[in-house]
């Protein structure tokens, strides 16, 4: 597939959303295993929302506010089980207006 | 020791599945709480989505007085397409264009605000904004639900799940262990808002009716999954989604994103999607396992339906009609275990999966039971054929000064190229034994 760049955060910027600010509900459990022992990094491009990122330095960041709460991230992190995967607080998070 | 129960039942989740079984309940007089996370119901749901009118009919025959449809199918496209190009089948009858219609398109936040109106009128009580954490459990039964709220235990006599695909509380309470990445499809779509007038022209249709299109090849680059697009009132809806499995191990590193906007580009599609302004963006998993991946879905005090429980008969893309029946059928055990008063262990919800046997969602997911292992083990399903066959009607139909049986020659020798003859066959059989 000829790759283009897609700018996803045009399209989550259509989106509605009320952030729990300060308590993301997805959390990387050990910042060192996406660092030094995971190689695929798959979340970094299977989140369809683009939370996780990769660093120069090849660790992984993560922020929520964009999340679509599919839960890719969690079932495909199956090798490291690293993914501490919550669904936000009542009325958090996104707020589909067509869905 | 056991809290006094509240609620005869309390059901998780305002989807389809919940909203059809806190109905059911909620109308023959039990005391019914449901609970949902979103700020309304539907604020959390995405679906493509199509609404088979059978389902609902059960449950709510009128609805189609009030409920917000959009379009009534009737065309179903179907298109394979190769890098430029696409070969397709179109059905259309005007025999779809006569009422009672068989299927709609609906836009799920409205849908689900209107399932849930409804599932109030009926008497049930609806919290929203409300997360619901954990099960409680007596022992080995289930009591209640642990809320993020203040004071936020509540307790019934039992509990349905109906909270998703996620399926986080049964996941916790260790009824089930997570689904495999290969047995869930990630999705993501827009919607497009344009002119009404321009929808019925670029599509063909009338005022009410509408075309769906389902979308295979190239556009998945290489991985098992489609891509489809609907015509809503005033808005397209389009989207794309592949095995969770095939998204994580591409060697392209695609995202999903960049999945949906190549499709957009499409030459074929572009021209039909042209000019839509893009208001919304989702994504959502759908549980595609099928047969073999169904959990258990009762035990002592609780019940699954819907997505949660896997319900989704993938080769048909069907999913919330067989929501609504699983939540129909699980309100239905509760009712007349009440009135027998013979409990709700185990033994007595059991009927609930007597029903589900017996309904045509277990019929339909054994039918097809083969074909998730079929269609995942068999990725030139959905790459070489549609090459092979978009690049077979381009040579057959360009008119060029070659003759029609060089032609063919040609086109066989391509298609024994790409697959062997008993590949060929193989995969004919396979796919006749996993449909058939």
């Amino acid at each position: 597939m000829n790759t283009i760049t897609v700018n996803v955060e045009e399209k989550l910027f259509q989106n509605r959303y009320r952030v729990d600010a300060g308590r993301p509900h997805i959390k990387i459990k050990d910042a060192d295993v996406c660092t030094n022992v995971c190689v695929v990094k798959s979340c970094t491009f299977v989140c369809p929302a683009s939370c996780y990122k990769v660093e120069g330095n090849g660790s992984v960041t993560l922020i929520t506010d964009g999340c679509l709460e599919c839960g890719s991230c969690r079932i495909i992190c199956s090798d490291h089980f690293n993914v501490d995967w919550e669904y936000p607080r009542g009325g958090h998070g996104i707020l589909f207006k067509f869905g | 020791m056991k809290k006094p129960t509240q609620f005869d039942a309390i059901v998780v989740g305002a989807g389809p599945a919940g909203n059809a079984c806190a109905y059911t309940m909620a109308k023959a007089g039990l005391k019914v709480l449901q609970i949902e996370r979103g700020e309304y119901p539907g604020s959390k749901n995405v679906q493509g989505a199509i609404l088979y009118a059978k389902a609902l009919e059960e449950i709510i025959p009128n609805f189609r007085d009030d409920a917000p449809l959009e379009r009534h199918i009737i065309e179903q496209r179907m298109w394979l397409l190769d890098e430029n190009s696409f070969v397709g089948t179109h059905v259309r009858s005007e025999d779809y264009n006569k009422p009672p219609y068989n299927r709609y398109t609906i836009i799920r936040a409205q849908f689900d605000k209107w399932f849930s109106a409804k599932v109030r009128e009926a008497g049930a009580l609806l919290i929203c904004e409300t997360t619901v954490k954990h099960l409680i459990m007596d022992g080995d039964q289930v009591v209640g639900v642990q809320c993020d709220r203040e004071a936020g235990d509540v307790y019934a006599d039992v509990v349905v799940l109906a909270d998703g695909v996620n399926s986080t509380l049964a996941r916790k309470a260790g009824f089930h262990p997570e689904i495999p990445a290969g047995n869930v499809a990630l999705a993501v779509k827009e919607i497009l808002f344009m002119p009404e007038e321009t929808i019925r022209q670029r599509f063909n249709i009338g005022e009410e009716s509408g075309v769906v299109m389902e979308l295979v090849g190239r556009i998945t680059d290489g991985m098992v999954g489609t891509g489809f697009l609907y015509t809503n009132k005033e808005s397209l809806t389009i989207g794309v989604g592949c095995m969770l499995s095939d998204f994580a191990k591409n060697p392209n590193r695609t995202s999903p994103y960049a999945l949906l906007e190549q499709m957009k580009r499409h030459p074929s599609i572009a021209p039909l999607i042209e000019g839509g302004e893009m208001k919304e963006y989702c994504a959502h998993l759908i549980p595609e396992g099928g047969f073999h991946a169904i959990p258990k879905v009762y035990g002592n005090g609780w019940m699954i339906v819907g997505d949660s429980g896997g319900f989704v008969n993938s080769a048909h893309r069907e999913g919330s009609n067989l929501a609504m029946t699983t939540g129909r059928l699980a309100a239905q055990t509760v009712i007349e275990a009440k009135a027998a008063g013979r409990g709700y262990r185990a033994d007595s919800l059991y009927t609930y999966k007597k029903a589900l046997d017996a309904s045509f969602v277990m019929k339909d997911l054994h039918k097809y039971r083969d074909l998730p292992g079929v269609l995942h083990k068999s990725p030139q399903f959905f790459t070489s054929y549609p090459d092979m066959v978009a690049q077979a009607a381009r040579t057959m139909i360009t008119v060029d000064g070659v003759d029609k049986k060089t032609k063919e020659r040609a086109i066989f020798a391509h298609l024994r190229k790409t697959r062997k003859l008993t590949g060929l066959v193989g995969d004919a059989f396979k796919l006749w034994k996993a449909i058939r």
